[in-house]
């Protein structure tokens, strides 16, 4: 039984609140405890974490306001065959703009008829195994027909040639596999939409809309499918365009955000082209350590985000690995980033893998340093170490262990590290994380599940002659994961060997 | 309008409008006569032609025998000989009878002969409904007319451009037809002193609005302003068009303000049908302005009958003010 998750009153006279942000993307496992998604109310703004572990389906569009206690999502089970879920009819929710829109798609059971006028030539034999295959697992995501077409569209909307090659991108088994709900968010990610793209019979294919809409929203490179009709039968208006435009370009809106809601310190290089690289940097680092680096990828714009208690990011208290993944991944979306490559360092390479976990989509590749999460071992008295040194003469010996060449670490380094620590609730706050996230000099948390499931370009960089967190955990990587092991390099291979390392990196930016 | 007319403006009925530019044209130029029924001593159908008879002679006030075909027929070739003629019918639906002349003449003879010739004839028709003259004396048949080549149609709302269209028919080489609502006649406005043309085939933005565009002809004009005025205590703005020309048709006014506001109405009096809305209609949606519509185009015509003589359904076949508000509430707030 899938787990009903429901619209919370947070506030006392509230009625209904709307779905500002989806944390978790539809078909994304989600952690109970971790932020599911965040709602606006009259008021205020506030997140909602997940009920029970589960994997996320049939949420509500960002955007549509929801009564309390009406349900906004399902969280299913691994593996658990998702339907509308037992018991719950799928029922009319009322939209921001007042129009109706049918919350669950209904469970099918029969094959459905051939709709050839919504095929275009050479696809009907396709489709036929897609519903012959429908046929025999029993049951579609969505109602047969609302998937069938929106499926045939995207597919013929995103240049996908055909339905073959759709399943070859999503990576399915056979052709039949594509009506298979267990392989619904590997067909939408192949075709870059969220699942319910392919099962919201509101997204119809060709949306009415007015010829104004149409026209802004090709100039806004809106997908029309994506925004709610006002006008009679559900026609989209100039204004609903408008709207989702402003939406789009204000969400989530930054000035709504408490600072308990947690932005994490960001800044940006001047300038640059092409995909924007984001950089996460390591336990007791901050921004400023990419600086050897960026001399390399002169030409890509950089966006460099800051840890809590680490540079110019609020000592935010998190408990776990999860909350800290939900402050970066937060962060993340925040940037309004369509895609990046992720780049991370340790701990910021740890939080690189959740981010490109949870959101694949927007995740060019993922390029890890030395790595944390994929094992136990992490060498907990430097870190202690490094977190109680209060002057240069006792953080240097520290400073030390994280090269493989002591003589990198001169006195002017000790010196410059010690400054950008100085600040004792810095320190604190950095302990108290180290406490939450290495309890024991032990490493709580592990993504190697994550790093197997990764589909998207990874490669692992790491200093044989590491003395942090052993090198060898880089060898549970799959074999699609590039590594790349430098003998005379220590924890540090992007401070150590900036150049290699920017080399590396350029070759896929 | 040129600019030393406008230094002296005074308050006319469009009649008086209509006659001062005729005296105009009979004094400046003695080309110029006039031509139609009992327009002499009898003033005319409508009186709009008063006393030029005792102010210009029988010579160039002429009244012509109770046959249009016959009398159109004499005007045009008075013009073919170089005489500027202005023939008045009684009522725009005896068009009609002088069909043949109209369309298969006038409408022909410069095509017809290279360019060798024109017809420089001005027909003036007082047309359309409201004075209880039924269904043989209260049409509007303008959009016959729009769909000939080699004629030119306007229709004037207002005093002012009831002088300084005919001035500017006047000036024409080619046969230009004048559709004068009934109605309208006893209309006061400003009209300047003197000579002026109004431009054929330009379009009067009579109100600036960004909700909607209300394009109409004539005394439709009017009632478009009346609702607008209505709209804006709700919130909406349109923007009021009118037309002026039938044809040619000012293509660019009417496109820009649909650019601007989305919407598209149009307010006629004549039956809906192949009517002059559809003709808009399509030069809208025909054009790169389509993109920019938020809304279907509507189209408020007269009703598929002709004119009935009771008040109330004579009232109820063409387009009123109330309806206009509809229509256009009904396109801004999104229900159609």
């Amino acid at each position: 039984m899938p787990v009903e998750v429901i619209m919370p009153k947070v506030d006392m006279d509230m009625a209904a609140g709307t779905i500002a942000t989806w944390h978790v993307a539809p078909g994304d496992r989600v952690e109970k405890g971790a932020p599911l998604f965040d709602i606006e109310t009259d008021k205020a703004a506030m997140e909602v974490e997940a009920p029970a572990d589960g994997v996320l389906h049939h949420p509500v569009p960002e955007g549509t306001e929801v009564p309390i206690g009406a349900p906004v999502a399902w969280l299913y089970a691994e593996g658990e065959a998702v339907g509308a879920p037992q018991g719950v009819e799928p029922r009319e929710l009322v939209a921001e703009h007042g129009t109706e829109i049918p919350l669950a798609p209904a469970t099918g059971g029969h094959v459905p008829e051939i709709v050839s006028d919504a095929l275009v030539g050479g696809r009907t034999s396709e489709t036929m195994a897609v519903e012959n295959a429908a046929a025999d697992t029993g049951h579609l995501p969505g109602p047969e027909d609302v998937f069938r077409r929106n499926l045939d569209a995207l597919t013929a909307s995103r240049g996908v040639e055909s339905l073959a090659e759709l399943a070859a991108l999503a990576g399915l088994p056979n052709l039949g596999a594509l009506a298979e709900p267990r392989f619904l968010p590997d067909v939408a990610r192949a075709l870059g939409v969220d699942t319910a793209a392919l099962t919201d019979p509101t997204l119809a294919p060709r949306p009415r809309a007015t010829p104004r809409a149409r026209a802004l929203a090709r100039a806004a490179s809106l997908d029309l499918r994506t925004v709610g009709g006002s006008g009679p039968r559900r026609r989209i208006q100039a204004a609903d365009v408008e709207a989702a435009t402003r939406a789009r370009a204000q969400a989530p809106p930054p000035a709504a955000r408490s600072p308990r809601d947690g932005a994490l310190a960001v800044t940006r290089s001047l300038g640059g082209t092409g995909t924007p690289v984001v950089l996460l940097h390591g336990f007791a680092s901050d921004a400023t350590s990419w600086a050897p680096l960026e001399k390399v990828l002169n030409g890509a714009p950089l966006v460099r985000m800051e840890l809590p208690g680490h540079g110019k990011s609020a000592p935010l208290d998190v408990d776990d690995f999860a909350g800290l993944a939900g402050l970066v991944r937060r962060t993340f979306v925040d940037l309004g980033l369509d895609r990046a490559h992720v780049v991370g360092h340790s701990l910021g390479g740890a939080l690189a893998l959740a981010l490109a976990d949870t959101r694949p989509r927007s995740v060019e590749s993922v390029t890890l340093i030395a790595p944390a999460g994929l094992g136990p071992q992490i060498n907990g008295e430097v870190l202690a170490g490094l977190c109680r040194a209060q002057r240069v003469e006792s953080l240097a010996p520290w400073l030390r262990e994280l090269v493989a060449d002591d003589a990198q670490i001169t006195e002017g380094y000790a010196r410059a590290a010690m400054a950008s620590r100085a600040d004792p609730a810095l320190r604190a706050a950095q302990q108290r994380l180290a406490d939450a996230l290495f309890p024991d000099g032990v490493q709580a948390f592990d993504l190697r599940a994550a790093l197997s499931r990764l589909d998207l370009p990874a490669r692992i960089i790491w200093g044989r002659r590491d003395k942090i967190i052993p090198w060898h955990h880089a060898l549970s990587a799959q074999g699609d994961v590039a590594l790349h092991l430098f003998d005379d390099l220590g924890h540090l291979p992007h401070i150590e060997a900036a150049e290699k390392v920017g080399n590396l990196l350029r070759r896929f930016l | 309008m040129n600019a030393e007319a406008q230094l002296d403006t005074r308050e006319l009925s469009y009649a008086e409008a209509i006659r001062e530019a005729m005296a105009i044209a009979l004094a400046e130029d003695e080309r110029v006569v006039l031509m139609g029924e009992d327009i002499g001593v009898y003033g005319g159908a409508f009186q709009v032609t008063g006393d030029l008879v005792e102010r210009f002679g029988p010579d160039r006030v002429i009244d012509t025998p109770i046959s249009e075909l016959g009398g159109v027929g004499v005007a045009v070739g008075a013009a073919l000989t170089g005489l500027r003629p202005i023939f008045e019918f009684q009522f725009s639906d005896f068009a009609t009878l002088a069909m043949e002349q109209i369309v298969n003449q006038a409408a022909k003879l410069r095509f017809m002969l290279g360019g060798a010739v024109s017809v420089p004839v001005v027909m003036r028709f007082p047309a359309g409904s409201g004075t209880g003259a039924a269904a043989q004396h209260s049409q509007s048949l303008e959009a016959w007319f729009g769909h000939v080549p080699g004629l030119k149609v306007v229709q004037p709302a207002t005093p002012e451009d009831a002088k300084g269209l005919l001035l500017g028919a006047l000036d024409d080489p080619d046969p230009v037809m004048i559709f004068e609502h009934k109605i309208l006649y006893k209309m006061r406005g400003q009209v300047p002193a003197g000579r002026y043309t109004t431009p054929i085939g330009k379009a009067a933005v009579r109100r600036s609005g960004g909700d909607i565009t209300i394009v109409a002809t004539s005394i439709m004009v009017h009632k478009a302003l009346e609702a607008a005025e209505t709209l804006a205590g709700a919130g909406i703005e349109a923007e009021v068009i009118d037309l002026r020309t039938v044809r040619p048709m000012d293509r660019e006014t009417v496109l820009a303000s649909v650019r601007k506001t989305g919407r598209l109405l149009c307010v006629y009096e004549g039956v809906k049908t192949l009517g002059i809305g559809a003709e808009v209609s399509a030069m809208v949606v025909e054009s790169d302005a389509f993109d920019f519509l938020d809304a279907p185009v509507l189209r408020l015509g007269g009703a598929e009958a002709p004119i009935p003589y009771n008040p109330d359904l004579e009232r109820a076949v063409v387009p009123q003010v109330e309806g206009i508000i509809e229509a256009a509430t009904g396109l801004v707030r999104a229900r159609v």
